[in-house]
């Protein structure tokens, strides 16, 4: 089966076969939302495990607790919660992203207690939103508070070195991705968004060993060819939470490709490494609050901006799509300021608002098969529409 | 050569035959239970009405809601760009479109080829289309085929205040309860309906050559409470401006061929 294929099938699920061997080997699974520091989370011995709505069934659960006006995302995963779809995992760790996540903390608690869902270990992870020298040690006192926690309940001692040991396996992931990314720069596309997206999705799904083997695996298998589709229009993909892998496809249907992303589970997982030298609470505190960063973080518009801009000449971008799910009030305000920028420097860009795993797909086509024909008048393709 | 453009809408499907850039072929049909039947039900009559078979279709470029997987199609582009195209084909001083169909509304604008430069599209809500219009009419007991008739009469529409389409309809029924005039709540429906329009052409900077297209732009009351609230005139196409997208269709089959 070619490798593709194997990590569509991953990322199609909530839980993988590599999951489900580890966890008959004895392993331990902690769900994490956000930027969490997955390091930690490895170095108490559990596997650390993103958290997606995948095969979500509705919301009708999630809604007993949420109102329509919450996003689609915490009602989608909320509602798994409630039907077992979480049940595999050991302890979910939670972040204060925004408050719509950070109220699912009380949500599940009050649900553990009176309606027993799974797991019994839950605990709030608290990321400052600025990044100055005070929140910076709020950060540290935050990791170190964490690694207690973690050693307390699941019995390994965090010690340094296991830190240490932790801290190099995902910087060899996030050199491994960053390799990857780098083939995304050719101007021959030699690899599809939806391919890379359905990556990063299985990557942050299985033990980070296993998830680096393959990360090579797939290094290798990408080819010098080009990608068989006509793909005239490269594009950048931006903004929040993201699940469906078909609205990459349903972009690089029109005639073009996603060859870069700023997105949580994209560029925003991988950039920076950890410094491997110092102190490694410190040295972790310094890599998650300084990273590329979501617009949870205050007054950080202009470096996100600038990774906009270094994006569009690195990757030769030509059509930058942001999306952002209804009721995200933290993209609704970036959306509209990276609207006043395009219009200010003459990028093309596209602002979606949708459901997660909602309806309306045919309206999404048209918008996206709009613009991407759009852009092409600007680009001037020969037979783009053929 | 004969090129085909092919509207498949969500309420209706339109159909054009091109032939030595002269329109030889058109017609309007409700659409049916699949894209693809609608498709070769509108294309049968169109060809049947010119006198024509498949074969002599050079090219076909179809468009709307149902363009995908339509089997006689040799491509297809949004609706956006075809009814940009079409109404630049029609009048080529267009550079704004307001399409407004039944389940969408779009202002396109186009440059001096026909090209979309840049385009809003309703995506939060539906109070601003067909379906809203229909809606609301059936809450007057209106025909919607009526209702832009019946609201040319009034000079004195009813403030409807509500932006959301259900709470517009009981904004009516309240009219009704009080005995309001018929044609003075059609009119207030359309002002209504036209400022939801109006609320999404913040969006892009409208340009004053402006036309409309699409189902609704058969409605003369709707032309007249867009044009006063927007501030415009509308240019009327030489053909029913409900066409334009698969005229826009066909042209680009027509620019695909001469490309090679």
């Amino acid at each position: 089966m070619d490798i593709f294929q194997t990590i569509g099938e991953i990322s199609g699920k909530a839980y993988n076969s590599y999951l489900q061997a580890a966890k008959e080997n004895g392993a331990k699974i902690a769900g994490y939302f956000c930027q969490v520091p997955v390091e930690v989370i490895h170095a108490a011995g559990l596997i650390p495990y993103r958290m997606r709505a995948v095969g979500s069934s509705g919301t009708a659960k999630g809604d007993i607790y949420y109102s329509p006006l919450n996003c689609t995302f915490t009602r989608h995963c909320f509602d798994r919660a409630f039907r077992g779809g979480f049940d595999f995992l050991d302890a979910v760790i939670f972040m204060n992203g925004c408050d719509h996540t950070r109220r699912m903390y009380d949500n599940w608690r009050h649900a553990r207690k009176t309606q027993n869902i799974s797991p019994d270990f839950l605990y709030m992870f608290v990321t400052p939103h600025i990044v100055d020298e005070y929140s910076m040690d709020r950060y540290i006192e935050e990791i170190r508070k964490f690694s207690k926690c973690l050693s307390e309940r699941f019995g390994t001692n965090i010690t340094n070195d296991l830190l240490l040991n932790s801290i190099k396996l995902f910087n060899k992931q996030r050199r491994l991705i960053t390799k990857i990314y780098e083939k995304r720069k050719s101007m021959e596309a030699t690899v599809k968004g939806s391919d890379i997206l359905s990556m990063m999705f299985a990557v942050t799904a299985m033990p980070v060993d296993t998830a680096n083997d393959l990360l090579e695996k797939i290094d290798a298998s990408i080819s010098d060819n080009p990608v068989p589709e006509k793909a005239d229009i490269r594009v950048l993909i931006t903004g929040g939470c993201i699940e469906e892998i078909d609205i990459i496809r349903i972009i690089e249907g029109c005639h073009a490709v996603v060859v870069a992303d700023n997105l949580c589970v994209g560029a925003r997982y991988f950039d920076m490494e950890v410094d491997e030298s110092g102190d490694p609470a410190e040295s972790l505190a310094k890599r998650y609050l300084n990273k590329l960063s979501c617009p949870r973080i205050l007054n950080a518009f202009d470096a996100r901006m600038k990774h906009i801009y270094d994006t569009i000449r690195d990757y030769r971008i030509d059509a930058v799509i942001t999306q952002k799910l209804k009721f995200c009030d933290l993209w609704g305000v970036e959306n509209l300021m990276l609207k006043k920028e395009s219009q200010r420097t003459g990028f093309p860009l596209l602002a979606l608002e949708r459901e997660l795993y909602g309806e309306g797909i045919g309206q999404l086509k048209t918008r996206i098969q709009a613009f991407i024909e759009e852009v092409h008048n600007r680009k001037n393709c020969p037979g783009f529409f053929s | 050569m004969i090129f085909a453009g092919c509207d498949i809408g969500s309420l209706t499907g339109k159909a054009v035959l091109i032939k030595d850039n002269r329109i030889i072929s058109t017609q309007i049909i409700r659409v049916l239970s699949d894209p693809v039947r609608t498709a070769k039900v509108l294309m049968d009559a169109t060809l049947e009405k010119a006198g024509l078979a498949y074969d002599s279709i050079t090219r076909c470029c179809t468009t709307g809601y149902g363009r995908e997987n339509i089997p006689f199609s040799n491509m297809n582009i949004s609706e956006i760009s075809c009814h940009g195209m079409g109404a630049h084909w029609l009048d080529n001083s267009i550079r704004t479109i307001l399409d407004i169909g039944a389940e969408d509304s779009k202002i396109i604008l186009i440059d001096e080829k026909g090209r979309v430069i840049d385009f809003a599209m309703n995506d939060k809500c539906a109070a601003g289309t067909g379906r809203c219009l229909d809606k609301l009419s059936k809450a007057i007991n209106l025909r919607i085929e009526d209702i832009g008739g019946v609201s040319l009469k009034s000079r004195n529409p009813v403030n409807m205040t509500n932006v959301c389409s259900i709470y517009m309809e009981l904004e009516v029924i309240r009219h009704l309860y009080e005995k309001t005039k018929i044609k003075d709540i059609a009119y207030g429906i359309h002002d209504a309906v036209a400022s939801r329009i109006a609320y999404l052409a913040k969006s892009v900077k409208i340009e004053r050559e402006i036309t409309m297209t699409g189902g609704v732009s058969r409605n003369k009351g709707m032309i007249r409470s867009l044009g006063k609230i927007l501030n415009v005139r509308f240019k009327q196409l030489s053909v029913e401006p409900q066409l334009a997208g698969a005229v826009g269709a066909a042209i680009f089959a027509m620019k695909e061929e001469s490309n090679g």
